[in-house]
């Protein structure tokens, strides 16, 4: 009981230093598109280099995913490369997955890229609680 | 407040918790509204364009399915350079598709150099639903480069010029793809297919060009 709440709290203050959401919703996003993909590698050298790029750009789009997750410092050059990766993927993929990929993936980006790390909490609710104590602080 | 629920568990925590904000909850990364429609806006005129640019056909698009058996119909189909040959499909390991087959269906294979589709159609069946795919209903009709797919049933009213019938399927040359060897096969200089009906396998094209693009769920199929 205690090992997992432990556990679990520490999972919490992992998530809240990085942007998780942004993260997991981006490598989703990739991996629908592959799932979607599929197509025995046999055909897919058939028709050579462009077929290899659709199954390069979801690649690319789980592994900016987990790098926003486990590498949070760089995740403005992760967020900017992964929303282009991304709308790529209309090109390049069966229309980004039949577009579910492609909205988890841009989405994902956009959640990565708007984070900013230690932040105060809302500033409204947190007036609206303890009332004067926090606008004396500031 | 989660002291007083388990006082003993997890104080180291709760205790530097507290002591990082001596104030309510502890200072957190947050997404910043405005910081992410600085991204969003711009993403989505982009994706507006991109599938605004493909419903109009002046962007070419690929496709690449397979494991899944989808259908395609078209009222016509015009190709030049066509090959058809018999092959072997072998499905992603484990995949929940091979139902009794083993994972492996026998399929013909047809490649085209240059097809021409009017009224094209394309459904995947999700269970219970369709992921329905027209295009090409208008004056413009949809264009396909390098187009090969995998079939288990295909049907149709079909016109073959210079067709070579009973070729070694390693011998092909006219839409530039080549099959086993010792597999029979034909060939033609052009074909054409009205009322076409496909089961596929597996379908790749070098650019897919779709004017009049819909994408949507429908209860039923093509």
């Amino acid at each position: 009981m205690s090992s997992r709440t432990g556990f679990r709290s520490a999972f919490r203050r992992w998530r809240a230093d990085r942007p998780f959401w942004g993260g997991v919703l981006l490598a989703l996003g990739g991996a629908e598109v592959l799932l979607t993909m599929k197509a025995s590698v046999k055909v897919m050298l058939h028709a050579g280099m462009q077929g290899l790029a659709g199954y390069l750009l979801p690649t690319l789009m789980v592994l900016l995913g987990l790098l926003i997750l486990f590498n949070p410092a760089q995740r403005l050059f992760y967020s900017i490369t992964g929303v282009l990766v991304a709308l790529g993927t209309w090109l390049t993929s069966n229309l980004g997955g039949f577009f579910v990929g492609l909205l988890l993936g841009v989405v994902g980006s956009c959640l990565a890229f708007g984070w900013l790390p230690d932040q105060e909490p809302r500033v409204r609710r947190r007036l609206r609680r303890d009332g004067g104590v926090a606008a004396t602080e500031v | 407040m989660a002291l007083s629920e388990n006082p003993e568990s997890g104080s180291v925590s709760e205790a530097s918790e507290a002591s990082e904000t001596p104030d309510g909850p502890a200072r957190r990364g947050r997404v910043r509204a405005r910081r992410a429609a600085v991204m969003a806006v711009p993403a989505t005129l982009v994706a507006g364009t991109l599938a605004v640019l493909t419903a109009e056909g002046a962007l070419g698009v690929q496709f690449a399915i397979s494991g899944m058996p989808f259908t395609v119909t078209a009222t016509e189909l015009n190709g030049t350079g066509f090959e058809q040959f018999g092959g072997l499909d072998e499905m992603a390991p484990g995949s929940p598709n091979a139902g009794d087959t083993g994972g492996q269906v026998l399929v013909v294979t047809s490649a085209i150099k240059n097809a021409t589709l009017t009224k094209l159609c394309q459904s995947v069946d999700l269970g219970g639903t369709n992921l329905l795919i027209t295009a090409g209903s208008g004056a413009e009709k949809v264009t396909a480069s390098d187009l090969t797919t995998d079939s288990t049933e295909l049907s149709g009213d079909a016109a073959f010029n210079n067709i070579e019938i009973g070729n070694d399927a390693s011998t092909l040359t006219k839409a530039g793809v080549k099959g086993p060897i010792g597999v029979f096969s034909q060939q033609a200089d052009t074909v054409r297919i009205a009322n076409l009906r496909q089961t596929n396998y597996a379908t790749t094209a070098g650019v897919f060009k779709l004017p009049g693009l819909k994408l949507r769920f429908s209860s039923t199929g093509c």
